[in-house]
């Protein structure tokens, strides 16, 4: 399998360097991203997941001035609901300045690294069986599943000028491939990569250039043998990282692409898997468990490998984060976690926290987002700091016997669900999200129970609607 | 007689409209200065609809509004005796004005019965039977610990047609004020203001100004008004009412927020006021402009690249290069009523729309040139259609020696 244009694309990768590796086998390492302008992500690290162009409740001047998240990922799927009937607004956006246009459309500060790929992250599995075809991959949009061309995809994301491009791979989500399948989803996603390196190459004047990470499939690196030798044989030359889908296909990568940076879509749901991958080797990985805390009104609160407080009395293990919808919140002017120093908790207490949730008010998830994010910015800093003193094993050890396995249940409502965020079940499911309030009808009631035998010295005791559940 | 100094609230008078009766003012509270005329944005309960208090002070707010009745359901009093009041709850180191809750006894619950003793209502939690009086109303207000708080008042609809219930309101209302009075514990950190009611009859609200008037509170408010009654009738009452108002206190026209209903509002002497409007209408997509409010959501806007309004200088609209976020329509409607980050970025535009209207206002007032300003701001708000402009503003404004049609 030859490349066309070969001489034009020599990928000269300084863009990701390994700062330490282990010495033998599988196991964590240190790496650092570096693209121009951006800034210069030390690995391991994560990337915030955006929906709509945004992290979830965290508004662009917000994300620039009270949240520290270095990079994010997008997917383009968010954006071109009626493609390719109606060219997707983006496509038509120039950026007054010349800069990225997806960058400027949805207000992206020039610092943050900006990673460009096709579904959401979690994805929302698509109805069909088979849904992808071999020109194809079916997308959910925001008026349904669509079909997104491979040929559609490559154009529109090079145009975008993104830092980084997820290219487009046959990944099924949600199901288990046979061994058919499975070679199937190999010779198209070296057919779609061929194709992506040869427009790439027919366009090498280009200045600025997105780097072109290769979908990997969900199985072991055994199971799609041919399409890992492909890569490292034939597109390693012309692609600067790899894109994963599960862990295990960590565990047997072959040397030959140990050199490129590996970012995981793996959809880790504890901390421990975020570690246990890490430990696989991961560089950068997207926690979706992050939003879904946030939702929940769970603020997390884990310190990697354990609390620094020396307090004898903790229970063991501890919850890895605080649900704040209990009552026992509601005079705590505590912030989230004693010493934080995040926008949410150097400004405001548990109390107001516990409020917003009780009366729905959007603020509430907004600050536990910006909490939840920096909780993970200082846990791969600590991981990072771990692997550096080379105590990682340890203190993954050690992480797991001072903290729960699970993150705590969910006991609150969350925001209203969208379309985006569950499979449909067909006609006649439940509604997703219940009426906030009904109003009282005169006409249904009894009487008037308003002047009922109560008298108003009662009333007046027993207080101004206090909640009395 | 001149007014008694209060403790917690100065009225610097800086100019008065040579023509009309606006006026420009600095009014020094406990949480600092704020400029009149002023818009307040509603933080409803204790949060501008998904703004961070940063992102509100942001916007150059000084002064929001919370709702009594419901920071009394949630978090409720013990709640906010025990975090030390609303300024702590919500972290909010600038001012608050609270209502009485007894405007939300109208508008939310059907089943509000008012008797001399207070509002009747159902708890919305467990349907079970609830009174509020002035004397509750005013404890919930001192627990809020608002800069501003309002006495309960007997609301009832403009449009109603009972003037002996609307006679026996006014009147009650002013009984109620002397027991908010009595029952106030802060004066002297906490400002209570009087609401003048008597519907859209003139003799009432003359004599409900004379006697409320009379208590000398640090402040007066207009009540009962923007219910659906015609604009003409409601200007009466405001023209009518700041008449009777000592010049050296702010006058708070209640539940105001449409820009031409408060540059008429201003022409006729008032200073204050307050409406969710911009925030509620930023959550169905619709952006507040000079030329009136658009409805990002409509397909037109899909590929519309420009900034959300022209001239705007707001956090959103500004250009990267300025050191905004340069967001266009076309990001709006990609995120209304999709993610709650598009309302979030729209309630920023419309709340620094109306606040930086009022700056335009003050401005102008102190420059001498208001009627000038009104003239321009109705000339590009219809597109220089004067067939288009509403004939009660025309109206309003040539009783204070504006006239719209006539260009300068």
């Amino acid at each position: 399998m030859g490349i066309e244009g070969e001489n034009h694309s020599q990928v000269s990768d300084d863009m990701f360097s390994i700062l330490k590796s282990p010495s033998a086998g599988i196991g964590p390492r240190l790496g650092r991203l570096s693209i121009p302008g951006r800034h210069t992500i030390e690995t391991p690290h994560y990337l915030g997941i955006t929906s709509r162009g945004a992290i979830p409740h965290i508004s662009q001047d917000t994300f620039a001035r009270d949240a520290h998240i270095q990079g994010v990922y997008v997917p383009l799927e968010d954006f071109i609901e009626r493609a390719p009937e109606r060219v997707p607004p983006l496509y038509l956006y120039k950026a007054p300045d010349g800069a990225s246009p997806l960058r400027r459309y949805i207000a992206l500060p020039d610092q943050s690294l900006l990673v460009l790929g096709a579904r959401r992250c979690p994805p929302v599995a698509a109805p069909a069986a088979n849904s992808n075809t071999d020109q194809t991959v079916s997308v959910s949009t925001n008026v349904g599943f669509k079909l997104l061309h491979a040929q559609d995809y490559r154009e529109a994301v090079e145009k975008l000028d993104a830092d980084i491009l997820v290219a487009l791979g046959d990944i099924q989500y949600g199901r288990t491939l046979g061994s058919k399948r499975i070679t199937k989803a190999v010779d198209r996603n070296i057919d779609w990569l061929q194709d992506h390196i040869a427009a790439r190459n027919a366009q090498p004047s280009k200045s600025t250039r997105a780097k072109l990470f290769a979908s990997l499939l969900p199985v072991s690196c055994d199971n799609q043998k041919y399409w890992v030798e492909y890569l490292a044989d034939d597109a390693v030359k012309h692609i600067s990282g790899l894109a994963l889908y599960d862990s295990c296909t960590l565990a047997d990568m072959p040397q030959q692409l140990r050199h490129l940076p590996v970012l995981g879509f793996t959809l880790p749901e504890t901390p421990h898997e975020v570690l246990r991958q890490v430990g696989l080797g991961m560089d950068v990985t997207t926690i979706p468990f992050i939003t879904y805390a946030t939702d929940a009104g769970i603020a997390l609160d884990f310190t990697f490998p354990s609390p620094e407080s020396n307090d004898s009395n903790e229970v063991s293990p501890r919850a890895l984060g605080v649900d704040m919808w209990p009552e026992v919140h509601a005079t705590d002017l505590s912030p989230f976690k004693e010493g934080c120093q995040c926008y949410a908790c150097t400004n405001h207490h548990r109390a107001f926290i516990q409020h917003l949730l009780a009366a729905k008010e959007m603020l509430g998830w907004v600050l536990i987002q910006i909490h939840n994010h920096h909780t993970m910015d200082l846990f791969f800093a600590a991981i990072r700091e771990s692997i550096r003193n080379e105590t990682f094993d340890r203190d993954v050890k050690e992480f797991a016997r001072v903290y729960e396995s699970q993150l705590p249940a969910k006991t609150g409502k969350g925001p209203r669900v969208r379309g985006y965020q569950f499979k449909s079940e067909g006609p006649g499911e439940p509604k997703k999200n219940t009426a906030p309030f009904q109003v009282r009808d005169k006409s249904s009631g009894e009487g008037n129970p308003l002047m009922n035998d109560a008298n108003a010295q009662q009333l007046e005791n027993q207080g101004f609607a206090e909640k009395t559940g | 007689m001149a007014p008694r100094p209060s403790p917690a609230l100065t009225f610097d008078l800086a100019a008065k409209c040579p023509t009309t009766k606006a006026r420009a003012a600095t009014m020094h509270l406990p949480h600092g200065s704020v400029q009149l005329p002023m818009f307040m944005p509603v933080a409803t309960q204790a949060s501008l609809k998904g703004l961070t208090p940063k992102q509100l002070e942001e916007t150059g707010c000084k002064l929001c509004l919370n709702n009594t009745y419901h920071l009394g359901l949630k978090p409720g009093q013990k709640t906010l005796d025990a975090v030390g009041g609303a300024h702590k709850l919500q972290s909010w180191p600038y001012n608050i004005l609270t209502d009485s809750g007894g405007f939300q006894m109208v508008s939310l619950l059907k089943l509000a019965q008012v008797t001399e003793e207070g509002v009747r209502f159902l708890s919305p939690h467990d349907g079970s039977p609830m009174l509020l009086t002035p004397e509750h109303s005013i404890s919930l207000q001192n627990s809020i610990g608002s800069d501003i708080m309002m006495q309960l008042d007997d609301v009832i609809a403009t449009t109603s047609p009972d003037l002996a219930r609307i006679k026996e309101a006014m009147y009650r209302s002013i009984r109620w004020l002397d027991r908010c009075i009595a029952a106030h514990q802060k004066p002297e950190s906490q400002n209570l203001f009087c609401i003048i009611q008597g519907g859209l009859d003139l003799e009432l609200r003359k004599e409900c100004c004379k006697e409320m008037v009379a208590r000398d509170t640090p402040g007066i408010a207009i009540g009962g008004l923007s219910g659906g009654e015609a604009k003409t009738e409601f200007c009466k009452v405001v023209d009518t009412c700041t008449s009777l108002f000592p010049t050296h206190k702010p006058r708070y026209v209640m539940g105001v927020g449409y820009p031409e209903d408060i540059l008429v509002c201003v022409a006729l002497g008032a200073d204050m006021f307050d409406c969710v409007w911009p925030t509620r209408t930023a959550r169905f997509g619709n952006a507040i402009t000079d030329t009136g409010e658009h409805n990002l959501r409509h397909a037109k806007f899909a590929d519309d690249f420009g900034p959300v309004d022209e001239n705007c200088k707001c956090m959103i609209c500004r250009l990267p290069s300025e050191g905004g976020l340069g967001i266009t329509r076309a990001y709006i409607y990609h995120t209304a009523a999709k993610e709650t980050v598009g309302a979030h970025l729209l309630s920023i535009h419309n709340v620094h729309y109306l606040l930086d209207m009022m700056r335009q206002v003050r401005e102008a007032i102190i420059e001498g040139k208001y009627p000038g300003f009104l003239k321009a701001y109705y000339w590009r708000r219809y597109a220089g259609d004067k067939e288009k402009y509403p004939s009660w503003a025309v109206e309003a404004l040539r009783g204070v020696g504006v006239d719209l049609m006539i260009d300068d």
